[in-house]
């Protein structure tokens, strides 16, 4: 393992063949695999076998796998609790009953009615989400999953109310080929759909980004994301394909009525993700296997226990075995053939080796204008002022060190540059434009990346990933050169576990994440902390290299007084929130006002 | 016209005072662990259960005996509970899957043991106090004791969490969990606490307006769905906008049932949810808190 990545190091040239490790650090191609087969199995098995009972049965309990297939999407790769998926089902069901069972309009129109419906109420979802997320959204969701059934009852000359509508669409349930109806096909297509859905968006940019944003709305921002946005997104995509879904199931039962949409039906499949495994693709199928076929087919006399059981059976699967039954037994497999991590886990090396042959770039000219200027900052948290009128210049290119004690007000101007918290006076400006009023997505999509002390780092996808997200935030295209070193990477730490690299190493690993991103200020907040001395020396160079071979600015908030002293162009002093002095470090050294932080040091 | 503008007014505050409590049981256990327990609100008809067959028309001292042998029964249960859904989170309750889940399933227990040993029906419980008349109207005891019951555990709650050292402390969880480990505190301890508070308060008020609720399997979810929404209107930690916050939101509901009828009350709910959800999500007295990045 270490002599893989040392072979990274080592040679930058595309010649070098890597060694390949063995496993995977995620199954979801396996899962992905083995699922489609379950579900063509016990799609169109019974139907060629010619058993119309476990026909009908399946076919119910394939809807509901895709429904709790988008449901574990929305749960794990958005984040979000929806305790609504039944009324969403239920809307798409009435939707088409209503269109084609009422009105007799054609089935197309049928679904796009149901499609359309469940929208509709996914944007009661949706819009809240754009502001809050989890338990709030919980709360909602739970509110439409109780108000549904009754309005379908209130509104009963729309809905016809307990009496329920019927529809059966003789075209659908007539055989086709080999005793397989279109029915048969379609409700076996649509979970098989959801699959691919579920895992096409995880393998995509958006998917990723969508992910970020649940795990940590600000490293989310700080790349660019907005995390509302993506919950939003996530509803709305999940609302039309649980409407598709709801438009299937009316032909599937041939008779729908409020019962068949009460609260019940959400909390299952809700649980039903929660004990399959969170997030694992086999999840939902393995899920509504146990938690539906079991008590409603094989043990009939305990339907009145349904749901005592699933209550008992997801607080034990919590509590016991949180990643559920699939997920217990990939986090097992991810544990035997976990790779990465060691000594070698993340280096620097080939980063720094493969910037020295990018050319440099020209010297920015000295009067060219500040990229980054802040002017009589004042920041206040209740009685406390934390910056205290400060103003402060980054010239392009510049490496700007910015030093000071604990508590003198470092991090909170770095988030105030960087948009997360507000100016309560002052105002600054990047790139040219005033920014004082921008959020912190919109500052980083102009063009500003940063790190955090405690370095976010995601540890259910793999190393490379982690990267990957700097690409998907950057707005142009990589060189070659780069290009290719992050086809290495690809290779190196595809299938690395993040969870298994030391502290320092997160640091470097999220370091290289923000410079993938192309960004034109960077700030970075105690980036050495924890690094061992070579690290150090590592990062070093490479801070030097991303300004004067890839132009950037770099704001570098440091304790390691004499890494500040090395590489940095100017640097500034704060004292409880104040600006005692600011210039290139040898002017620095004769300024009585601050000599005292570098006693002592190498430089005093 | 103005009498039924009062009885709008007294039963709106009054129901409304239920949110609220529910509210404030929220707001402490959350303040001191960042987790909002679905299950409140079936702790809350387990107190009407507990009115129904416990008291049911009994005298005063029974009535006394049986709330406070409810109350801490509540009391320990919640702990209980609050333990469970503490287990799987270790460091830190800011893991937001988890608890979710098990208050949840917890809230599900509840509400199906509830139907299997008693029923889809609603059970009507005979109060202490008696009816008074407003306008004219006849208005159930309970009523009183309900904005009562509110008032007396705001004004408990705020003096426990101010001066008491335990309050303190919790106030401190609220704060800073690091913080408050590092100074000593038995956060676990207090927390278990906070849950034992919640469900003290939830199991005895639901003890003593039973008459005026419906006792059965499915209201729980109405009500923990209104308590929230009022400890969301009134900031969520906020006692002092719950106080405000629940009879807001139960007049409002009132205000429905009589312009458009009650079947309307669970979607004037949703609407009022969401309305706050994506204007003021902070609530309208929410305090501002300083961001950690």
């Amino acid at each position: 393992m270490a002599s893989q990545h040392d072979s990274l190091s080592e040679a930058t040239g595309p010649q070098v063949s890597l060694p390949l490790g063995r496993g995977r650090f995620r199954s979801d191609g396996l899962q992905l695999r083995i699922g489609i087969l379950l579900i063509l199995l016990t799609g169109i098995g019974p139907s060629l076998l010619g058993n119309s009972y476990w026909e009908h049965t399946f076919q119910l309990v394939n809807i509901l796998i895709a429904v709790a297939v988008l449901q574990n999407f929305l749960f794990v790769d958005a984040g979000q609790k929806s305790f609504g998926q039944g009324a969403i089902l239920g809307l798409g069901a009435y939707g088409l009953a209503i269109a084609s069972g009422i009105h007799g309009a054609p089935l197309t129109l049928g679904v796009l009615s149901a499609v359309g419906a469940a929208m509709l109420g996914g944007l009661l979802f949706a819009l809240p989400a754009l502001r809050v997320q989890g338990f709030h959204l919980g709360f909602a969701t739970l509110s439409a999953a109780i108000v549904f059934p009754q309005l379908l009852i209130q509104f009963d000359d729309v809905t016809r109310g307990i009496n329920g509508i019927s529809l059966s669409v003789p075209a659908l349930t007539k055989p086709l080929v080999w005793g397989l109806s279109g029915l048969t096909l379609l409700v076996t297509a649509v979970p098989i759909a959801a699959l691919l859905l579920h895992y096409g968006i995880r393998t995509a940019r958006l998917g990723r980004r969508m992910r970020v944003a649940a795990e940590s709305a600000e490293a989310a921002r700080a790349l660019g994301v907005r995390p509302g946005a993506m919950r939003a997104l996530a509803f709305m995509i999940v609302s039309a394909g649980t409407g598709l879904c709801g438009a299937l199931y009316v032909p599937a039962v041939g008779f729908i009525s409020p019962q068949a949409f009460i609260i019940e039906l959400s909390f299952t499949l809700f649980f039903v993700v929660v004990v399959g495994g969170r997030g694992q693709l086999l999840g939902p199928i393995v899920g509504i296997w146990v938690i539906y076929i079991v008590p409603n087919v094989l043990l009939v006399q305990l339907v009145e226990y349904r749901l005592l059981i699933y209550g008992f059976l997801t607080l034990a699967v919590v509590i016991a075995f949180p990643d559920g039954l699939v997920g217990t037994v990939e986090m097992w497999r991810r544990k035997r053939f976990q790779r990465g991590g060691g000594e070698q886990g993340f280096r620097l090396a080939p980063f720094s080796e493969t910037l020295e042959k990018v050319a440099p770039r020209p010297a920015p000219a000295a009067a060219a204008p500040p990229i980054l200027e802040v002017r009589g900052a004042v920041k206040r948290f209740g009685q406390v002022v934390a910056l205290d009128r400060v103003d402060l210049e980054v010239r392009p290119g510049e490496v700007h060190g910015l030093v000071g004690a604990n508590g003198s007000g470092k991090t909170s101007l770095l988030n105030v540059i960087s948009g997360f918290s507000r100016l309560d006076g002052g105002s600054y400006s990047f790139r040219g434009r005033d920014v004082t009023r921008l959020n912190a997505t919109g500052i980083a999509r102009m063009g500003l990346g940063r790190t955090f002390q405690t370095p976010r780092i995601f540890t259910d996808v793999s190393v490379w990933d982690n990267i990957q997200l700097g690409l998907d935030a950057r707005p142009t295209p990589l060189d070659p050169e780069m290009a290719r070193l992050a086809e290495r990477f690809r290779e190196v730490y595809g299938e690395d576990n993040p969870a298994l690299l030391a502290h320092g190493q997160r640091r470097l690993l999220e370091v290289i994440r923000v410079v993938f991103a192309d960004p034109a200020l960077v700030l970075f907040d105690e980036p050495a902390a924890g690094l061992a001395p070579a690290e150090r020396a590592e990062f070093s160079r490479l801070l030097r290299q991303i300004s004067t071979r890839l132009g950037m600015s770099v704001i570098l908030v440091e304790h390691d007084l004499d890494l500040v002293w090395d590489i940095a162009d100017r640097i500034t002093v704060l004292e409880t929130g104040r600006v005692v002095a600011s210039g290139p470090p040898q002017v620095l050294a004769q300024d009585p006002a601050v000599q005292h932080l570098f006693v002592g040091g190498a430089h005093a | 016209m103005l009498s039924e503008i009062a009885i709008i007014v007294v039963r709106g505050v009054a129901i409304g005072s239920l949110f609220a409590i529910i509210a404030m049981s929220f707001n402490i256990v959350h303040n001191a662990t960042r987790i909002l327990n679905f299950a409140q609100g079936n702790i809350f008809i387990l107190g009407g259960f507990a009115a129904y067959f416990l008291a049911d028309n009994a005298g005063f001292p029974t009535w006394l005996l049986m709330l406070v042998v409810t109350g801490l029964v509540m009391a320990v249960l919640v702990a209980m509970q609050g333990w469970l859904t503490l287990l799987p989170l270790r460091g830190n309750s800011a893991e937001q899957d988890s608890w979710m889940i098990s208050t949840v399933s917890v809230s599900v227990i509840i509400a199906a043991i509830l139907m299997l040993v008693y029923g889809p029906f609603a059970y009507s419980v005979g109060g202490v106090v008696p009816a008074f008349r407003i306008f004219g109207v006849k208005t159930p005891g309970a009523f009183l004791l309900a904005i009562a019951a509110m008032l007396g555990c705001y004004f408990l709650l705020s003096w426990f969490l101010r001066h008491s050292f335990t309050g303190l402390a919790i106030s401190a969880l609220s704060q800073d969990f690091d913080a408050a480990r590092a100074a000593g505190l038995n956060v676990r301890g207090l927390q278990l606490l906070a849950f034992g508070i919640s469900g003290l308060i939830a199991g005895s008020a639901g003890f003593m307006v039973a008459p005026m609720i419906s006792v059965s399997p499915d209201a729980g979810l109405r009500y923990v769905l209104n308590g929230f929404i009022a400890a969301v209107i009134g900031g969520i930690g906020n006692n002092t906008g719950a106080l405000i916050g629940g009879p807001l939101v139960g007049v409002m509901a009132m205000l429905m049932a009589y312009k458009v009828g009650g079947a309307y009350q669970d979607l004037a709910s949703l609407i009022v949810l969401v309305v706050i959800l994506m204007f003021w999500p902070q609530g309208l007295f929410g305090r501002a808190t300083a961001r950690r990045v």
